[in-house]
C-alpha cells in the first residue's frame, strides 16, 4: 500500500489535491481512498489530507503516522512544531516539499531522514493560474508522478472530475491540465519498498480510577491560559506597522477581533504575531494606511 | 421519626412536596400534560412565601434544562420537571449537563410519544434519556415519588456521584391518582437532606471558570466520558447508603429492584413503575390459582443493578420482562439489559420473554397476565408477545371505520 500525507493550509487546496490523486488511483484501476482532517479552525490554519493507494482492498482509516510519500505543499510550515510534518517520515519515505530552498540544507536543518525532492511550484502555477498559492492541481501531479501509480491520462481525468464539481469552466480545467502536466515532467516516479509488516502486539491498558468530581468533570478553572494555544500559524498574509507613519491613535488596538495588539509604554501599537490570525482588519481600519501587509513567506524571510 | 403528616396527593402534588422538602432554590418550569400540576403548584408556593428562592418560566425545555444545569453549577439546589415530547426537545441539554457533572433533580411523568399524538403514558420518554448519563428512580406509587426526590438529591449532590437524578412517574395513572401520602415533617427532611454543599468549584463572579470547553484526539474527551461512567456505577452504592439511611430515618425502605414474592417463584414478571401494582395483584390472584408466580420490580434503572436483578432471577424458571416502551426493530428496551444481567450466570432461567404492553396509555389488563403465563408455558413461543387482544382491534377498528369511511356524493 502506497500511503500519502500531504501537509498545506486551508485554502490552498490541500484537501482537493487528496481527492484528485485519489481519484486518478480509482481511475487508473487501484484501490483508493482520501480523507481530510481539519477542526473548527478557518482559511490560513494548517491542515493536513491523506490519499492511501494499493491493489487490494484498503484496510485501513483514519491519520497515517507513517506515509511512503510525504507532500508538504508550504514551507512555512516546516519549523512550526505545533504542525511537525516530517513527523513520522522515516527513511523509506519520499518527502516532496514545495519550496525555493535547497534539499541538502533542509534535511541537514530539519534532520530529515532522508534527501527530500524539492521543487517549487509557486511559478508554474502563476504562469498557468495566474496565482501561485493554489495547490490543488500541482501538488496533486507531484505526488501522481512520484507515485509512480497514475498515468498524466488518469489525472487529468481526475482533474475534470474533481474540479469540474467545483463549478470550473472547460477553459480553466485544461490550464489545471497543463499545470499537471508540465509538474509530471518536472518530476519521476520515486522508488518505493513494501514495509515489513510488523506483528501486533498487546498493550497495558491504562485502569482509571474514578477520580473526584473537580478532577473529573470537563471544568477549566485556571484563567489567561489562551496565551498558550499559538494562533499565529493560522496566517497567509501579515500585517507590519511603520511606525514613521502610524500617529498611535490605537485605532487598530481597539478593532483587532483577536485583541493581540497592545500599547507599549510609550503608547505605540504592538502586534502578538504569536496570536494575530492575520485577518488583516488592522490594516483595513488604519485611518492612516500605516499597516503594510506581506504574505507569510516574505515575512518569514524578513524576521 | 415520622412526624409528618398523611394526606391525599396526587403523584405530581408528591413530586411537588418532595421539592418543598429538599429546600429547592431554583425552579426553571416549562408546562407539559401532564406535568404541568407539579409547576403550577410549585409556583404558587415561590409566589405565596413557602418556598424561598426563584421560580422561572422558561421558553422551552431545551433552555430549562440548560437553566437547570447552569444554576446548579452556582452551588444552588435546582428542581425541574418535563414529560413525553418536553423530554425529546430537551434531550440535547440533558446530555449536555449531565456532562457538567451538576446535581439536580427532575421528574418525568411518563408520556407516550408522538406520532400518533397522545396525552397517555407509556414509558418511551424516559427511555429516550437512558444513555444520557442521568442517575434514573422509577416510582411506583406516590410515596415513593415523594421519597425518591428527597433521596435523590442525596444521591445527585454526593461528592461521587454529581449528576442529575431522574425520577419517572406514570402520567395520569400516578400523576393524577391521589392516594395517602405521608409528607415528612420539614426538619426530619432538612436533617436527612441539609443544604447542598457543591463538591466542585462553582460559578462566581470573581473567580472566572469555564464548565465545559472542545477538546479533539479523543484522548481528553473519552477521559471525561469515562469518569461519567465510572461516577454513574458508583451511584448504586450511594443509592444503597442513601436508602438505608432514609429508612432508618422515615422507616421506608428501598432496593435497587424490589423483589415480590420471587423467592420460591417459578416464574417472574419483570416490570417498573405504577403497573407493577397491577402486577402484583395479578401474582396474587396466579398463586391463588395454584402458579407460582412473583414479580421483580426496577426502582433504579440507572445505573442498572445488574447483580440484584441477577440474584433476584437466578434459579427462577421463566421470566416475562414485561416493557411499557418499543424500539422498532428490536422490541422491549428494558428486555435486553435482563438478559444481559443473566448471560452466562449458571443457574440463569431457561426462558427469558419479551412482552410489550401498556403502550400510549392502553391497558394491562389482569387476564393479559395469565395470557402471558401461557406464553411462558408455550415452548414455541420465541416473543416478542405484543399484549394486544380483539378488544383493541375492535376499538381500533371502530376509529378507522370513521377516519376511512367513503363519503358519498352530493
Ligand atoms: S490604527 Fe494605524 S495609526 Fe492608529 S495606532 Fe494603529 S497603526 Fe497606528
Ligand atoms: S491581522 Fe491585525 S486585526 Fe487581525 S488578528 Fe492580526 S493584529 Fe489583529
Amino acid at each position: 500500500m502506497l500511503r500519502v500525507r500531504l501537509h498545506g493550509r486551508g485554502g490552498q487546496g490541500i484537501k482537493t489535491a487528496s481527492q484528485i490523486l485519489g481519484s486518478a488511483a480509482f481511475l487508473a484501476g487501484h484501490q483508493a481512498q482520501d480523507f481530510p482532517l481539519y477542526g473548527a479552525e478557518r482559511r490560513g490554519a494548517p491542515i493536513v489530507a491523506f490519499a492511501r493507494i494499493d491493489d487490494a482492498p484498503i484496510l485501513e482509516r483514519g491519520p497515517i503516522a507513517i506515509p511512503d510519500l510525504l507532500l508538504i505543499g508550504d514551507d512555512t510550515l516546516l519549523e512550526d512544531p505545533q504542525v511537525a510534518p516530517a513527523c513520522g517520515a522515516d527513511e523509506w519515505t519520499t518527502i516532496f516539499i514545495n519550496t525555493e530552498q535547497e534539499a541538502l540544507k533542509l534535511k541537514d536543518r530539519l534532520s530529515l531522514p532522508g534527501l527530500p525532492v524539492v521543487c517549487s511550484l509557486g511559478p508554474l502555477t502563476r504562469k498557468h493560474l495566474g496565482d501561485p498559492r493554489i495547490l490543488s492541481v500541482s501538488l496533486a501531479a507531484a505526488g501522481g508522478r512520484l507515485s509512480g501509480r497514475v498515468s498524466l491520462d488518469h489525472l487529468n481525468e481526475a482533474i475534470d472530475i474533481e474540479l469540474g464539481a467545483l463549478g470550473l469552466d472547460r477553459q480553466t480545467l485544461k490550464k489545471n491540465q497543463d499545470l499537471a502536466a508540465e509538474v509530471f515532467a518536472a518530476l519521476s516516479p520515486a522508488v518505493f519498498e513494501e514495509r515489513q509488516e510488523k506483528p501486533l502486539v498487546a498493550g497495558q491498558l491504562k485502569v482509571l480510577e474514578q477520580q473526584e468530581v473537580a478532577q473529573a468533570a470537563p471544568l477549566i478553572t485556571a484563567t489567561g491560559n489562551m496565551q498558550e494555544r499559538k494562533t499565529g500559524n493560522w496566517r497567509v498574509q501579515h500585517p507590519v506597522i511603520d511606525y514613521g507613519e502610524c500617529n498611535n491613535c490605537l485605532i487598530c488596538y481597539a478593532r483587532c477581533p483577536e485583541g493581540v495588539i497592545a500599547a507599549d509604554a510609550e503608547g505605540k501599537p504592538v502586534i502578538d504575531y504569536d496570536h494575530c490570525k492575520g485577518c488583516l482588519i488592522c490594516a483595513q481600519e488604519c485611518p492612516r494606511h500605516a499597516i503594510r501587509t506581506l504574505w507569510e513567506r516574505e515575512s518569514h524571510e524578513q524576521r | 421519626m415520622n412526624n409528618g403528616k398523611r394526606r391525599m396527593l396526587t403523584g405530581n402534588k408528591a413530586a411537588a412536596w418532595g421539592a418543598r422538602r429538599a429546600g429547592i432554590e431554583y425552579v426553571p418550569a416549562f408546562p407539559i400534560t401532564p406535568q404541568t400540576e407539579i409547576v403550577e403548584t410549585l409556583a404558587q408556593w415561590f409566589a405565596d412565601g413557602s418556598l424561598k428562592g426563584r421560580f422561572t418560566n422558561m421558553d422551552s425545555e431545551h433552555s430549562m434544562f440548560m437553566a437547570a444545569g447552569a444554576a446548579a453549577a452556582t452551588g444552588v439546589r435546582v428542581f425541574t420537571a418535563s414529560s413525553s415530547q418536553g423530554i425529546l426537545y430537551g434531550l440535547e441539554s440533558l446530555y449536555t449537563v449531565t456532562g457538567w457533572r451538576v446535581p439536580f433533580v427532575m421528574v418525568n411523568v411518563s408520556r407516550a410519544l408522538a406520532t400518533p399524538i397522545t396525552l397517555e403514558p407509556d414509558h418511551n420518554d424516559v427511555m429516550s434519556t437512558r444513555d444520557c448519563g442521568l442517575v434514573q428512580l422509577h416510582a411506583e406509587t406516590c410515596q415513593e415519588v415523594l421519597d425518591f426526590v428527597l433521596m435523590g438529591y442525596k444521591i445527585a449532590e454526593h461528592s461521587q456521584v454529581s449528576l442529575p437524578v431522574l425520577v419517572n412517574m406514570d402520567g395520569f395513572v400516578l400523576s393524577f391518582s391521589r392516594e395517602p401520602v405521608l409528607i415528612p415533617d420539614e426538619k426530619e427532611a432538612r436533617q436527612f437532606l441539609p443544604s447542598f454543599e457543591p463538591a466542585q468549584p462553582v460559578f462566581n463572579a470573581t473567580a472566572p471558570l469555564a464548565r465545559a470547553s472542545a477538546v479533539f484526539g479523543g484522548g481528553t474527551y473519552m477521559y471525561f466520558r469515562i469518569q461519567q461512567d465510572l461516577a454513574a456505577r458508583h451511584a448504586e452504592t450511594v443509592f444503597n447508603e442513601t436508602a438505608k439511611e432514609f429508612g432508618e430515618r422515615f422507616g421506608r425502605f428501598y432496593e435497587p429492584v424490589e423483589r415480590f414474592q420471587t423467592d420460591d417463584a417459578d416464574l417472574v414478571f419483570v416490570m417498573s413503575n405504577s403497573f407493577a401494582t397491577k402486577g402484583k395483584a395479578a401474582v396474587q390472584k396466579l398463586r391463588r390459582q395454584g402458579i407460582k408466580a412473583g414479580l421483580l420490580k426496577i426502582s433504579l434503572f440507572r445505573p442498572f443493578p445488574a447483580e440484584a436483578v441477577a440474584s433476584a432471577l437466578m434459579g427462577r424458571e421463566k421470566v416475562a420482562v414485561i416493557d411499557q416502551n418499543l424500539s422498532p426493530g428490536v422490541g422491549g428496551i428494558t428486555y435486553p439489559e435482563i438478559v444481559t444481567a443473566l448471560y452466562g450466570r449458571p443457574g440463569a432461567p431457561k426462558k427469558i420473554l419479551s412482552v410489550i404492553g401498556g403502550l400510549g396509555g392502553k391497558d394491562i389488563r389482569e387476564n393479559e397476565f395469565m395470557t402471558v403465563v401461557d406464553k411462558l408455558n408455550d415452548p414455541e413461543e420465541k416473543g416478542p408477545v405484543y399484549l394486544y387482544d380483539e378488544k383493541d382491534w375492535a376499538q381500533f377498528q371502530a376509529l378507522a371505520k370513521i377516519a376511512r369511511a367513503e363519503k358519498g356524493g352530493p
